[in-house]
C-alpha cells in the first residue's frame, strides 16, 4: 500500500481526532453508520485482495474487527490532544538520517528510533496479526499508527479520484423545484426582438476602430521574431536561398579563402619555406607563385601593416561586382549506371572468336559463300570465274568450276540430299550438280537436272523470260535472264528458288520451281530497286528487300503484302531472317545493322551502327543465338542476338567479337560472312581472295 | 662431394641424390652431393654427364630429364622447389630420365597428294592414306612397296588389322579385299580392334558402324582402306560385307574413333560430345577415349589438348589441359607402353610431344610446312606424321623409357 505523505498523514489525524469528538457522543449512531457501510467494506476488502492476497481472512472475522475499532477508538480518544510527540518542526527529515534519536519530546528528550523491522518481522506480523495491512509508519514521530476503517475508505476514495469524504453522494437525486403542471407553453411568449438578427453597431465601430489601429501601427499583433545576432562567419551560405526576396534567385558571394596556419603572425616552423624553396618560387610562373609566404615574427607588436590590404580588398570587391555568378545545374550521374546491363561475354560461349583456318586458292575476290547443310562443304564464289567447293575441315578445295564469269552469289541447295549449288553469274544462273553424295542420291540429282530438249523454244508467257537450258561445259542447268542476277536465294523445301534482278523492273523478282523447270513473276509489283529477297525459314512468305524499305509477301494468297519494314537508312545492302522467322537484320550502305521484331513494330528495335563503311552481309546462326555482319571496313563483328520464346521479352542483343583478318583489296574488305550450320563458327569471304574460318 | 666451384659459390645449394632406373652405364653414385640452387636442367644435365664420364671415359653427352616428386623440372631448381613448396634443407632425391628428344629427322616420303591418314601399328611398315585415292606402304629408309587402290576419292583415315599377320604374305599387288558398304554419308575414320578382327568406322551420317573381317577367309588380309565414298561400284572379286552393328547416339559427325581395350569403343563427334561404347550392349556411357593407360586425350578445334581420366567418378572435367597449339588439333596418340607420353598434332604445322610430368611440351617438332593432318607411333621410338604438304616425315630416335 503507497505510503501518504507526511503532512496527509498529520492532517488525517487531526481530521480524524475531530471526527472522534463527534463520534464519542453518538457512539450508538456511528456504530450504525458502519453497520450500513458494511458492503462497502466488504468491497474495499475484495480491492484489497487483489492487490495483496496475503490478507485472505478478513471476511471472517469482520465482527471482530469492528469490535476492536470501537476500543482503538476510545483508547485514541484518551490520550487525545496529545498533538505530535515530535517537535522537531517541519525540517527535513534526512536530517535524522543517521542519528539514534529521531527528535525531540515536549520535554526536550530525545525520541529514540525504534528498532528497523526487516523483511522476516514485516512478513511474521502479518501472518500473525490480521491487521497489519492498516498500519502505517509515522515517519516524524516514528510510531506506528493503526489507521481507521473510514480513514482507509478516505485514502481510496483519493486514490479512485472521488469525493475524499465518504459521506457526500456525488449522485444525489436533483430535486426540481419548479412546478410544471399544467405549463405547456415557454414561460414567455414574447417574440424575439430585431436586434438580435441584426449586426450590432457598436461592435462594428469596435471592429473598425481596431483595424484602423492595426494599419496605423498603432496595434501589433504579435512580436517580430527575435533574429539571433550571431552567423557562421565563415561557413558556407551557398545552401542559402530565404534571401531569394526579389524573384531573382539570390547567389550569395563566394567566400574568401579562410586563413589558416601559415597566415599565423608566428607559424609552426613547418609552415616557413626554406630559403631554397622560396628561390624555387622565382622560377614558377607567376599564376603558379603562392601568394603568400609565410614568416615568422617574435611578437604580434613587430608584425608590419600588410602592404597588400589595400590592393586585395580592391580586388575582392571588383569580383564581388564584375564576376557575374550563375547557378549552374549540374547532374550526377554515373555514367557506368547510363550503360545497359549486358552479360558477361564469358556467359555467352561458344561464339567465334580465332581464325583458325583459311580457305585459299581463287585469284579474285570471293564474293559469296555458302555452306552445305550437313557442315562437311563449302561452296564459294568468286571475280576469277571460279566456283570452288572446299572441304570445311581440311581446308581442302575439293571441286573447282571454271564458269567463265565473275560469279554474285553462290548458294546450295537446303535439302541434305538433293548436293545441287546455284550460282548467280552474269544474265545467268547456274545449277551445278556437285557430285557428292552417294549413287542414289546422284541419280536423283541426275534426274531433277535433266532437260528435254524440245522444251526451251516455244514456252509462252512468264517462261519467255527465262529459258531453262541444259548446261554443256558441266553437268547442270543453265537459266538464261534477260538482265543481269545479282542474287538467288532457296525456298526451305527445296523445290524452289527465287533469283534478284535489279535493274528487271517489273520482272526483278523472279520465282523458279526446279521440278517443273518452270518460271513465274511475282504477282505484286515491287517499289524500288530490289536488293535482295530471302524466303521465310519455314512459312511460305518472301521478304523483298528495296533500297529502302521491306516487304514481306504471302506467297499462297497471290503474293499479298503482310507488312512493310522502314528500317530508315540510306541503302539497304543485306538481309537475314532470324531461323524462328519473327526477327529480321537488315545491313545497310552506311554501316548501320538494324533488328527489327517483326511483330513489335515496324520500325527497327535496334539500331548499331559499329562499322565505318558499308555492311556487305548479315548473318544468323540456324541453331545458336549468334549473328554476325560484315564491312568493308575489312571487319566482321559476332552478336549474341537471344530471342525468348516469352513475347513480352525483348531480344538480347550483346556485341561479342570484332573479327579483324582481311586485307582491304581495290576498297572492298569482306563480302560475305556465313555461319556454320551445326557449330559456332564463321566463315568470312574476303576480296582479298580468302576464306576464313573463325572458331570458338 | 663437390661440383667445380666457378664463381656460383654465391648461391645457395641443396642437398641432392640422383637416382636413375636407366642401366649400367648410365647410373651414377647414389650419395648425396651439395650443387647451386639456381641449376637449370641443362645444369642438371651436365652434372650427370659428368659423373657418368668420371666412371666411364668414352661417354657421349646426352640430355636429361628431371624428375621432383613425379613432376619434370622444366625452371631452375631453386624456382621449382620455391613453386612446389618443398624444402631446401632436406636432401632432395631427383630422379633422372633420359631427355625425350627427337634426334633425327629422316628423310620426308614424298606424296603426290596431301597425306591424311597415317598408321604406325605395325613395326615393319607404315601405311599412309592420300587424297589421291591410294593407300601407300612404306618400309623404313623412305621406300615405298606396295600401293593400295580401290578408292575413287580421297582416303580419310587408315589403319591396320591383325599386326601378327606376316608381311610377306603380300609381296603381290594388294587390293582392297572388302568393301564396306554401308555408311550413307563419308566416312570420317576407321579404326580396328586390339586383337580381333573387327573394324569400327564413323562417319559423317552421325553413326558409328561395327564390321567383322575375317568371316571369309579369302586371301590373306592385310590392309583395309576406308572408303570416302561408300557404295562405288564392287569389282566382282571384292566381298561385300555389311555391318554387324550400328551405333547411334551422336547428333553429329562422328570425326574419330578410338578401341583401346576389347570391347568398349570410345568415339568423338562434332556435337562436342566424347562417348564411351560398349559393343556388346550397344549401349553408350558419356565419358572419354583411352590409349594406353585408362587416360583420355582428345583435342579440338580450339587448340587445347585435354586428358580426362574416365576413372575418376564424378566429375567430366578433364584433368589435364595443354595450350601450346595455336590451331586446331588433328590427331592424338599415346605412346604404345609408356603412360605418360602422347603426340599432337595440329594445323599450325607443328607435332608435339607431351609429358604427363609437365605443362609444357617436351619436343616441338616443326618439319612440316603446312598443317599437319594426321600422326602416330611407329615402333615406339619414331614419329610419322602426314601433312598438306604432301609429305611424310620420320622422326627418330625418340628414346622413351
Amino acid at each position: 500500500m503507497k505510503m501518504p505523505k507526511k503532512n496527509d498523514i498529520n492532517n488525517n489525524k487531526k481530521k480524524r481526532k475531530d471526527k472522534e469528538n463527534n463520534k464519542q457522543q453518538d457512539q450508538d449512531y456511528k456504530l450504525e453508520l458502519e453497520l450500513e457501510k458494511e458492503p462497502i467494506q466488504q468491497q474495499q476488502h475484495v480491492f484489497v485482495l487483489v492487490d495483496e492476497n496475503a490478507f485472505s481472512n478478513h471476511n471472517n472475522d469482520q465482527e471482530e474487527e469492528l469490535e476492536e475499532e470501537a476500543r482503538v477508538e476510545e483508547s485514541d480518544s484518551s490520550e487525545d490532544e496529545v498533538g505530535p510527540r515530535n517537535t522537531i518542526g517541519d525540517v527535513p527529515l534526512e536530517w535524522y538520517k543517521d542519528e539514534p534519536h529521531i527528535g525531540y519530546d515536549i520535554t526536550g528528550k530525545k525520541i529514540i528510533k525504534l528498532p528497523k523491522k526487516d523483511m522476516l518481522d514485516s512478513l511474521l506480523a502479518t501472518a500473525d496479526n490480521s491487521k497489519n495491512w492498516r498500519k502505517i509508519i509515522d515517519q516524524l514521530n516514528d510510531e506506528e499508527v493503526q489507521l481507521a476503517k473510514n480513514e482507509i475508505g478516505l485514502i481510496q476514495n483519493l486514490l479512485r479520484g472521488k469525493t475524499p469524504h465518504p459521506d457526500v453522494d456525488p449522485y444525489a437525486p436533483y430535486v426540481d423545484w419548479f412546478e410544471w403542471k399544467d405549463s405547456i407553453h415557454p414561460l414567455s411568449s414574447a417574440q424575439e426582438p430585431k436586434r438580435r438578427f441584426i449586426p450590432s453597431k457598436w461592435e462594428t465601430k469596435k471592429v473598425v476602430k481596431l483595424i484602423r489601429a492595426i494599419r496605423e501601427g498603432r496595434i501589433k499583433q504579435d512580436k517580430p521574431k527575435e533574429e539571433p545576432q550571431l552567423y557562421l562567419l565563415w561557413g558556407d551560405d551557398s545552401n542559402s536561398t530565404e534571401k531569394s526576396g526579389h524573384g531573382l534567385s539570390y547567389i550569395p558571394a563566394p567566400k574568401p579563402k579562410v586563413p589558416g596556419h601559415e597566415e599565423s603572425y608566428n607559424p609552426s616552423v613547418e609552415y616557413i619555406p626554406t630559403q631554397e624553396e622560396v628561390d624555387s618560387y622565382q622560377l614558377m610562373y607567376e599564376e603558379d607563385r603562392p601568394k603568400f609566404i609565410p614568416k615568422r615574427f617574435e611578437s604580434l607588436r613587430s608584425v608590419p601593416a600588410y602592404e597588400n590590404a589595400l590592393k586585395e580588398s580592391f580586388e575582392r570587391c571588383l569580383d564581388l561586382y564584375l564576376c557575374p555568378r550563375a547557378r549552374k545545374k549540374r547532374i550526377n550521374i554515373d555514367p557506368e549506371s547510363l550503360k545497359p546491363k549486358l552479360p558477361n561475354k564469358k556467359d555467352l560461349k561458344p561464339y567465334p572468336s580465332t581464325c583458325y583456318l583459311e580457305y585459299k586458292g581463287h585469284m579474285g575476290a570471293v564474293m559469296s559463300i555458302s555452306v552445305e547443310v550437313s557442315g562437311q562443304w563449302l561452296a564459294s564464289g568468286s571475280t576469277d570465274g571460279t566456283v570452288r567447293v572446299w572441304e570445311v575441315e581440311t581446308g581442302r578445295c575439293l571441286r573447282i568450276w571454271d564458269v567463265g564469269e565473275a560469279v554474285h552469289y553462290v548458294a546450295w541447295n537446303p535439302v541434305q540430299e538433293r548436293k545441287i549449288l546455284a550460282v548467280a553469274l552474269g544474265h545467268d544462273v547456274l545449277l551445278l550438280n556437285t557430285g557428292f553424295g552417294d549413287e542414289e542420291e546422284q541419280q536423283k540429282v541426275k534426274e531433277l537436272l535433266h532437260i528435254e530438249a524440245a522444251q526451251d523454244p516455244d514456252e509462252s508467257g512468264a517462261t519467255s523470260t527465262v529459258s531453262w537450258v541444259q548446261y554443256d561445259k558441266y553437268e547442270g542447268v543453265r537459266l538464261r535472264h534477260p538482265k543481269a542476277v545479282s542474287k538467288v536465294e532457296w525456298h526451305f523445301g527445296g523445290n524452289y528458288f527465287s533469283t534478284v534482278m535489279p535493274t528487271g523492273d517489273s520482272r526483278a523478282i523472279l520465282l523458279h520451281q526446279l521440278s517443273k523447270k518452270h518460271t513465274q513473276t511475282i504477282p505484286s509489283k515491287v517499289r524500288g530497286l530490289p536488293v535482295s529477297s530471302v524466303f521465310h525459314p519455314s512459312r511460305n512468305t518472301i521478304f523483298i528487300a528495296t533500297k529502302k524499305s521491306i516487304r514481306q509477301y504471302d506467297l499462297q494468297k497471290k503474293c499479298k503484302l503482310v507488312r512493310k519494314l522502314e528500317p530508315g537508312v540510306r541503302e539497304i545492302s543485306s538481309i537475314a531472317i532470324h531461323p524462328a522467322g519473327d526477327n529480321v537484320i537488315v545491313g545497310s550502305h552506311e554501316g548501320k545493322l538494324c533488328w527489327f521484331d517483326v511483330d513489335l513494330s515496324s520500325q527497327p528495335y535496334r539500331k548499331l551502327k559499329c562499322h565505318k563503311k558499308d555492311i556487305t552481309d548479315v548473318a544468323f546462326h540456324p541453331s545458336y543465338p549468334l549473328f554476325a555482319s560484315c564491312s568493308d571496313d575489312c571487319i566482321a563483328y559476332v552478336f549474341h542476338g537471344k530471342v525468348y520464346s516469352d513475347l513480352n521479352q525483348n531480344p538480347l542483343i550483346v556485341p561479342l567479337e570484332k573479327l579483324q583478318g582481311h586485307t582491304s583489296t581495290n576498297g572492298r574488305g569482306v563480302m560475305d560472312c556465313t555461319f556454320h550450320p551445326r557449330q559456332p563458327w564463321l566463315f568470312t569471304a574476303g576480296a582479298d581472295s580468302v576464306i576464313k574460318l573463325y572458331c570458338h | 662431394m663437390e661440383l667445380n666451384g666457378d664463381g656460383e659459390t654465391s648461391s645457395r645449394r641443396v642437398q641432392v641424390r640422383f637416382k636413375t632406373k636407366l642401366q649400367a652405364p648410365m647410373k651414377v653414385p647414389t650419395t648425396s652431393i651439395a650443387i647451386p640452387s639456381n641449376l637449370t636442367r641443362m645444369g642438371l644435365s651436365k652434372i650427370i654427364n659428368d659423373l657418368i664420364e668420371s666412371g666411364t671415359s668414352s661417354w657421349e653427352p646426352i640430355p636429361f630429364d628431371f624428375i621432383i616428386d613425379g613432376e619434370l623440372v622444366r625452371m631452375s631448381l631453386e624456382e621449382f622447389l620455391l613453386a612446389k613448396g618443398i624444402s631446401a634443407e632436406k636432401i632432395l632425391e631427383i630422379e633422372y630420365i633420359k631427355a625425350v628428344v627427337p634426334n633425327k629427322q629422316e628423310d620426308p616420303c614424298l606424296h603426290d597428294d596431301w597425306v591424311s591418314a597415317v598408321s604406325g601399328a605395325n613395326p615393319r611398315f607404315m601405311l599412309t592414306g592420300s587424297y589421291d585415292g591410294f593407300g601407300r606402304l612404306w618400309e623404313a629408309g623412305g621406300k615405298c612397296t606396295h600401293i593400295l587402290e580401290g578408292h575413287k576419292d580421297a582416303i580419310t583415315s587408315i589403319t591396320v588389322i591383325n599386326k601378327k599377320e606376316e608381311p610377306s604374305n603380300h609381296r603381290r599387288k594388294i587390293t582392297a579385299y572388302k568393301v564396306l558398304k554401308g555408311h550413307t554419308a563419308s566416312v570420317q575414320s576407321v579404326v580396328s580392334h586390339p586383337s580381333d578382327d573387327m573394324v569400327c568406322s564413323g562417319s559423317w551420317d552421325h553413326t558409328i558402324k561395327l564390321w567383322r573381317t575375317n568371316d571369309s577367309d579369302s586371301e590373306g588380309d592385310l590392309a583395309s582402306t576406308k572408303k570416302r565414298k561408300v557404295g562405288t561400284d564392287a569389282k566382282e572379286f571384292q566381298l561385300e560385307a555389311e555391318a554387324v552393328s550400328t551405333l547411334a547416339g551422336h547428333t553429329q559427325c562422328v570425326s574419330s574413333v578410338a578401341w583401346p581395350e576389347h570391347e568398349r569403343i570410345y568415339s568423338a563427334s562434332w556435337d562436342h560430345l566424347i562417348r564411351r561404347w560398349d559393343i556388346k550392349t550397344g549401349q553408350s556411357s558419356w565419358d572419354v577415349v583411352c590409349e594406353g593407360s585408362s587416360l583420355i586425350a582428345a583435342g579440338g578445334s580450339d587448340s587445347i589438348l585435354r586428358i580426362w581420366d574416365p576413372r575418376k567418378p564424378g566429375t567430366l572435367a578433364p584433368v589435364f589441359q595443354f595450350t601450346s597449339h595455336t590451331s586446331w588439333i588433328t590427331a592424338c596418340k599415346w605412346h604404345g607402353n609408356s603412360w605418360s607420353h602422347l603426340l599432337s598434332a595440329s594445323y599450325d604445322g607443328k607435332v608435339m610431344l607431351w609429358d604427363l610430368r609437365t605443362a609444357w611440351p617436351v619436343a616441338v617438332i616443326k618439319s612440316h610446312q603446312d598443317k599437319v593432318l594426321c600422326a602416330d607411333w611407329w615402333k615406339d621410338d619414331c614419329l610419322i606424321s602426314g601433312g598438306a604438304d604432301s609429305k611424310l616425315c620420320i622422326s627418330s630416335g625418340i628414346s622413351i623409357l
